[in-house]
């Protein structure tokens, strides 16, 4: 029996169809659902804000879109963050590591880690929108990379709403958060935790 | 009429009135409304009982508090089953792929027609009014499907279908107007061919691609601004119309859609003529169609080669707009679907390079130039393979351990930019090589300088490819931002080769001798490879429009307005691929539908065809790369 040439067609093109259907289900299935605003208290210590930090610098904050921690050295898009917390003590004169950090996530553009191009979004806008205390957390798990965590709670960063959008100068130079990069306990310009 | 018939007349119009009077009744006791308060007719009115003053005050109650609720405009409003975003998406995407089939066919339509203006040859005029034709039936679904997806934003996304027509309001008129200009241009450049002068015609041709592109590019606008917004505060207020039309990836998507329309529509082209081709009763309709395939193919394949190259500047200005974006298209949740793409067009090279080389039997056996296939198969199968290797291959936890890190020792080279660059330009060149030496089957140059250009043109090609994959290599071994750099000479490099080639050929071929080609001639497999083709870059098409605007993810103005519903999550690939599947099936049923009305509007046309046979002297490029002889050949083609 001769098949008709439009039963032919109609056979290529659902199986077409179904290949191409077939490849899309052999990839990964990830289905990414928007980010939730991470309620911190606002008692919980500073080991709690790592770990609070660890899940929104994978999660919501989309850090490691582009960052990654240990890349051994392989060419990167933007900076690795293993023992970030080392040099950013270090990176900008006048800056503490907190100040630094801050400035970072605040203001990305105001210094750019030489060999790289400008590219992170201010952290606390639109897309990602980190809240104050979501950056706090961030900070916490950024400082773990190679030292250790001091910020608190309380900690008022420079940038951020507490502090009105003000930077380490207008928060009065050496008196904005300062977290130090050498464990030192932060000296937060109007924080509780001083 | 006799006094009996009167009277039986009178009792059968009382009865009948009788009838309609007792019908009207029960349809009244029946169906009428009835207050449950209402005493019902004909019984004597009683004092209520207690439970029906209880009900009369729970009805009062309830009609006071109705009369309390306050007005609210809802933001989103649910579709059945499927949900509101899929529905959405489906109505989008089949609407798209006809607008795009009802955009690409007027420009090739009206090149064809004006080749066959200047060569006057009127078969050229007849095939540019079949692609023609294929257009009615396909503006009405396009028009009936933008109306659709009109409606259905606004039903199902209220506040922000109203937030986007308060930013872009002002385009409204104008797109409007285009669009009947539109229907004045088309209807009167279809009605009117043959009926008045060709470079009227022509003109309106040119006018009826003109407003049809600024249709395009006013639509793109929106759905730009989507993604890359531009033009407003941060908290969406507009503060200039203009720049939020002109955002960063409004002019890239231009572009790339321009192309990418080029490329598809001729593919759908190309499907009706394998379609007209297998259903052919006579030896001269499949002559007529073998060509008419060949030509659609002709203009897919032109218009695919520079489309990654468009792709390369949209993705640039996207990643210019934020990083974030761009990196989750490349490197984040979308990576993988990258995989995907590269298996369709892995497949659609494959396939169009097979037509190519099939097509070679359309001449004597003594004048393919079939050599070379076995290499350039073996470099497109090798491209295809380093384009679809992804850096991370899916592994169990012990498969990694095994690797020694998440990407493959060796392979792990190959699932980077630089190597997919690499071997989509070498893909690409390969293409066009095949291209050249169908162009070249059954040619005899007569220049006397013949062998030397051909040499030449084998050096550039080799230096094209040389340089192509020598900065691959360096791509492993440079920073980030030199690396991305490196992509623009590759590419560049290309194209001069290709350029530069076809510029020595059309020299070289000027005057060339000529072999007969016996149009028709082709297996029945190589239609069934051009039906595939327009299959496959029909759910590129899906796919790829999928990723534009799943781009945005939870935002449906990236950063701007955020998309609080309850498909504001991003869905699995697998997910995402049966959606195009359905759209493309969805498509291809209606498509299917359109090629049927216009072949019974042709196939009664069809004229003796015959065989064209290619003469020497011709008037330059297209008449090889398009059959441009007027004198056919006694034969039918087998």
């Amino acid at each position: 029996m001769k098949v008709p040439v439009i039963v032919k067609i109609a056979g290529l093109t659902l199986g077409a169809t179904a290949f191409y259907t077939w490849v899309g289900q052999l990839v990964p299935q990830k289905e990414v659902q928007p980010p939730k605003v991470v309620e911190i208290a606002q008692d919980v210590s500073t080991d709690q804000m790592v770990k609070i930090g660890d899940q929104i610098f994978h999660g919501k904050g989309l850090c490691s879109t582009c960052h990654v921690i240990g890349g051994g050295g392989a060419a990167l898009r933007f900076p690795d963050l293993d023992g970030v917390a080392v040099r950013a003590g270090k990176r900008v004169p006048g800056l503490t590591q907190l100040q630094y950090f801050a400035q970072t996530l605040y203001r990305p553009n105001a210094y750019i880690v030489p060999g790289f191009n400008p590219g992170m979004p201010e952290i606390d806008k639109p897309p990602v929108g980190l809240t104050d205390d979501e950056i706090k957390a961030v900070i916490a798990f950024l400082q773990t990379q190679g030292g250790k965590a001091t910020i608190t709670m309380g900690t008022v960063l420079p940038y951020s709403k507490e502090a009105n959008g003000a930077g380490p100068e207008e928060m009065g130079g050496d008196k904005a958060a300062d977290g130090g990069s050498n464990g030192a306990a932060p000296a937060a310009s109007g924080g509780d935790d001083a | 009429m006799s006094g009996k018939r009167i009277v039986l007349a009178l009792i059968v119009a009382a009865i009948g009135l009788v009838t309609l009077v007792e019908g009207a009744r029960w349809l009244d006791r029946t169906f009428a409304f009835r207050s449950p308060l209402e005493t019902p007719a004909g019984v004597e009115q009683q004092p209520p009982t207690p439970r029906e003053q209880a009900l009369a005050a729970k009805a009062e109650h309830e009609r006071e508090e109705a009369q309390k609720k306050p007005y609210k405009e809802a933001e989103y409003r649910a579709f059945p089953v499927i949900g509101s975003r899929t529905a959405i998406w489906i109505v989008a995407q089949v609407k798209l792929l006809f607008a795009a089939f009802v955009l690409a066919v007027p420009m090739f339509a009206l090149i064809i027609e004006f080749i066959g203006f200047r060569t006057k040859d009127v078969r050229y005029d007849r095939l540019a009014y079949e692609f023609v034709s294929l257009l009615s039936p396909a503006f009405a679904l396009t028009a009936a499907f933008g109306g659709v997806l009109t409606f259905m934003l606004i039903i199902l996304y209220p506040k922000f279908t109203n937030y986007l027509m308060s930013v872009f309001s002002p385009t409204f008129l104008p797109y409007v107007l285009l669009l009947f200009a539109e229907a004045a241009f088309f209807y009167t450049y279809y009605y009117s061919w043959g009926k008045v002068g060709k470079k009227t015609h022509l003109f309106l041709g040119v006018m009826l691609n003109l407003v049809g592109t600024g249709i395009m590019f006013i639509a793109n606008a929106w759905l730009t601004f989507m993604m890359t917004p531009n033009g407003i505060s941060e908290n969406g207020a507009v503060l200039s119309v203009w720049e939020a039309v002109h955002n960063y990836t409004w002019m890239p998507i231009n572009i790339h859609r321009m192309i990418a329309n080029l490329a598809y529509g001729g593919s759908i082209a190309g499907a009706y003529a394998a379609y007209q081709f297998l259903s052919a009763k006579t030896p001269e309709e499949r002559a007529h169609y073998d060509w008419m395939g060949y030509v659609a193919n002709f203009v897919a394949i032109a218009g695919l080669l520079p489309l990654p190259f468009a792709g390369y500047w949209l993705a640039s200005e996207i990643y210019a707009f934020s990083q974030t974006m761009g990196l989750t298209m490349m490197g984040g949740a979308f990576s993988w679907l990258f995989i995907i793409q590269a298996i369709l067009i892995g497949c659609l090279f494959l396939a169009a390079n097979y037509y190519l080389w099939m097509g070679m039997g359309r001449v004597d056996p003594e004048h393919r130039k079939r050599a070379l296939i076995p290499l350039l198969l073996g470099v497109i199968t090798l491209g295809f393979m380093v384009w679809a290797t992804p850096r991370n291959p899916i592994t169990t936890p012990a498969e990694t351990a095994a690797l020694g890190g998440a990407a493959h020792p060796i392979l792990g080279f190959f699932g980077v930019m630089s190597a997919k660059n690499t071997s989509v330009n070498i893909t690409i060149l390969a293409t066009f090589v095949s291209f050249i030496l169908y162009r070249r089957s059954g040619k005899t140059p007569r220049v006397g300088w013949a062998k030397v250009g051909s040499a030449v043109q084998v050096v550039i090609l080799l230096l094209a490819a040389t340089i192509v994959i020598s900065l691959g290599v360096i791509g492993y071994r440079v920073e980030a931002q030199v690396r991305i750099g490196l992509s623009v000479p590759q590419v560049l490099s290309v194209l001069f080769a290709m350029l530069l080639v076809t510029f020595l050929d059309v020299l070289m071929l000027r005057g060339a001798g000529s072999a007969k080609i016996h149009w028709g001639r082709m297996p029945e497999r190589s239609q069934y490879v051009l039906i595939f083709l327009a299959v496959t870059f029909t759910w590129l098409m899906g796919l790829m429009g999928y990723v534009r605007s799943g781009l945005r993810q939870h935002w449906h103005v990236y950063g701007v307005i955020r998309d609080t519903s309850p498909g504001a999550f991003t869905p699995t690939l697998g997910y995402a691929t049966k959606v195009v599947s359905v759209c493309v099936l969805l498509f291809f049923a209606q498509i299917g539908f359109v090629f049927w009305l216009a072949s019974l509007n042709h196939r009664k046309k069809s004229e003796p065809y015959g065989e064209i046979a290619e003469e020497g002297g011709g008037d330059g490029d297209e008449g090889s790369a398009l059959p441009s002889s007027s004198s056919p050949a006694p034969e039918a083609a087998p």
